[in-house]
């Protein structure tokens, strides 16, 4: 009777303590995913604002003035040929 | 045969079995035995003991030196707050970028080519470069914050001894448009103007470090855990509109140019809110490109610079005497043809007015008249409005540097300096505390904080004058703006607008010049539900005209026609001719 006890309790020891390391495996595996994801977030963050950086640089307004007057031709409304539409005015 | 055989097994000299050797019979004595049992006893136990005393008692030593086998400190870098316009914009963000630097020793034996391609990269002669190598040190720093592009190019070069570090940069998109708002940091990225000097502490990000525990590969398997929390800066959304921003900044260069003037600047506040939404400058620097600055270049001249504004103050001590009830705008004054006399000072206008109301006097900015004005006053009650309004009083902006002007203490006022401060000399302050001070007549005779960053809640005011008083002063600034005024350069098509113009002589080695002028003009636009409140100030014009009406009155139609058009204020007037006079009425000073 206790041998037989003895073989089921040193089994049990030998899974467990198999499952300990595999379970300290996974975890290795985990936690260096866990880290790549972080670097990966880092990066992004970055990227972020270079992208928000070119947007303002892009979006200049001194750019977009140079770009709409010589390249697209255009021209400052003024007033005189500004029709303002009024409600209830004809 | 049985004896030989059993002969064969005894020592024949004395004939005794081997087993009975008398040898064999010697007895150690017993102690030594147990002695050796002992020893090694002992020896044992010492072991044990020590392993003991290493393993569990005193055991730091040896964990530290495992530890340092697989467990590595990790640096936890924290960016810099961000800096933001009000809109979302991007003014001021901080990227990785790695510095360059050389072991000199290790560096020696690289190809003269490489280097010259190092230098190329790093856009440096090759001489300064050699020189920096051959310096007595062994670790020298080549150039500092080279962006990773470039780094890429480095590294492919594959140079021996070369050391690159990670450290942050500053990028400024709207450069010197916005750089006397937003300022910039140093190398190390510490604030060093502006609103990146004045937040500091909030922007600036706490850097931290983490043990961790590598594999072979240098994977991090396990995160030991934080030495040091880091933490990233916090973001700043300021109160400025890059919009109107760049319409000011161009407003003020333009009008610079034209007038030949040595400076000039303006100032947009939200008359709602406080909020600061434009600041602009010329001359100015590109905050990306700080190789040659001047003071010139750097001065804010909205915030730091004071100056005597002239007629711009005449709306204070006018609004201040009808709220005492001691005048209406109706009330006749004789300002006479000839100077006025007071204190023993002449007091002079441009043209004569003779006989005119108190509308008259502000629009046609009488000297005499508001000088009248102020004898009805005592120096307490002009010093204590000036006081209420901001002159003189340290400024609570947040903003590094800003001027408090100057008010002397009533009681040293000698007899002609209330005339003096009614035509607003002998006082002096920042373009931004006059525009702060215009607060009040734009809005119902209280005066709010201003923000540079953006409000999110209603600021609470604090009364000046009465709701009423401030109605009947809209009503005469905006008559300056018209045909009759000073300032029908002011004037803006489709919208109604009001100001006051001021030209002050500079005082220039203690007395004033006649040569030298500040041109300004303080105004608010539409007239109808005043929205911004705007001060121009130009510095020095040595062209034909220098006057405020002359020079700062334009600059402040073109700034506020525009600002309106882009912050979608719908059109108040359906005039949209201007009429200017040829000859518009000059102001006194």
């Amino acid at each position: 009777m206790s041998g037989k006890l003895n073989v089921v309790l040193t089994t049990l020891l030998v899974g467990c303590a198999l499952s300990v390391v595999n379970a300290r495996y996974q975890r290795n595996h985990l936690v260096n995913d866990l880290e790549k994801l972080a670097s990966q977030q880092r990066q992004l963050d970055i990227d972020w604002a270079q992208l928000q950086l070119d947007q303002s640089t892009l979006g200049k307004n001194e750019r977009i003035e140079q770009i709409a007057r010589t390249e697209l031709n255009m021209a400052p409304l003024s007033p005189a040929r500004t029709q303002y539409l009024m409600e209830g005015a004809r | 045969m049985k004896a030989g055989a059993s002969g064969s097994r005894v020592a024949a000299a004395k004939g005794v079995a081997f087993t009975k050797s008398p040898v064999l019979a010697v007895r150690l004595p017993d102690w030594r035995s147990r002695v050796v049992l002992f020893v090694l006893f002992a020896a044992f136990a010492a072991l044990a003991g020590r392993a003991l005393w290493v393993q569990a008692m005193d055991n730091q030593f040896l964990q530290k030196k495992g530890a340092s086998r697989y467990m590595r400190t990790e640096e936890l870098a924290a960016t810099r707050g961000k800096i933001f316009d009000r809109n979302g914009m991007v003014l001021a963000s901080s990227l990785p970028v790695k510095s360059v630097s050389a072991f000199t020793e290790d560096i020696k034996g690289t190809p003269p080519e490489k280097l010259r391609e190092l230098a190329r990269l790093l856009e440096m002669p090759e001489a300064d470069l050699l020189k920096k190598l051959g310096s007595d040190r062994s670790y020298v720093y080549l150039k500092r914050q080279v962006e990773m592009d470039v780094i890429a190019k480095i590294d492919k070069l594959d140079i021996d001894g070369l050391d690159t570090r990670k450290e942050y940069k500053r990028f400024y998109p709207q450069g010197e448009v916005m750089t006397h708002m937003v300022g910039f940091t140093n190398v190390e990225d510490v604030g060093q103007e502006a609103m990146e000097l004045a937040q500091q502490k909030a922007l600036a990000g706490q850097p931290g470090s983490r043990r961790v525990i590598k594999d072979r590969l240098g994977r991090i398997v396990e995160d030991v855990g934080m030495q040091r929390e880091p933490h990233d800066g916090k973001d700043l959304h300021l109160s400025v509109d890059s919009k109107l921003q760049y319409i000011a900044f161009n407003s003020v260069k333009d009008a610079v140019e034209k007038f030949h003037a040595k400076a000039g600047a303006a100032v947009v506040i939200d008359v709602h809110t406080g909020e600061v939404l434009a600041l602009a400058n010329w001359p100015t620097y590109d905050p990306n490109n700080r190789a040659h600055l001047t003071g010139e270049q750097l001065r804010n001249r909205v915030i730091t610079d004071t100056f005597e504004p002239g007629s711009t103050l005449k709306p204070f001590t006018v609004a201040l005497a009808m709220d005492k009830g001691l005048i209406k705008p109706t009330t006749l004054f004789d300002t006479g043809t000839r100077p006025y006399m007071t204190g023993g000072h002449p007091i002079r206008d441009t043209h004569p007015h003779g006989v005119i109301d108190v509308s008259t006097i502000i629009q046609k900015s009488s000297n005499i008249g508001t000088t009248k004005i102020s004898e009805m006053l005592t120096a307490q009650e002009m010093w204590q409005m000036f006081t209420k309004v901001g002159f003189g009083q340290a400024p609570r902006y947040g903003f590094p540097g800003a001027a408090a002007g100057r008010v002397r203490p009533y009681k040293s006022w000698p007899i002609v300096a209330k005339a003096n401060m009614s035509f607003g000399q002998g006082i002096s302050m920042s373009l931004l505390q006059l525009a702060h001070a215009w607060l009040i007549f734009a809005r119902d005779g209280d005066i709010i904080p201003l923000s540079f960053q953006k409000v999110t809640e209603k600021p609470v005011g604090q009364q000046i004058i009465s709701p009423k008083t401030a109605a009947q002063m809209r009503t005469m600034v905006e008559s300056v703006v018209g045909p009759g005024g000073t300032a029908p350069q002011a004037q803006i098509a489709g919208y109604r607008a009001g100001g006051k113009t001021g030209t002050a002589q500079k005082v220039i080695d203690g007395r004033y010049s006649q040569t030298h002028y500040v041109g300004n003009f303080a105004g608010m636009v539409p007239m109808s539900n005043p929205r911004f409140v705007i001060a121009v100030m130009i510095d020095d014009a040595s062209g034909p005209v220098h006057t405020g009406g002359g020079v700062a009155a334009p600059t402040f139609a073109v700034l506020a026609a525009n600002a309106l058009r882009a912050a979608n204020v719908p059109p108040d007037s359906t005039v949209t001719d201007i009429i200017i006079p040829e000859h518009p009425l000059e102001e006194s000073n």
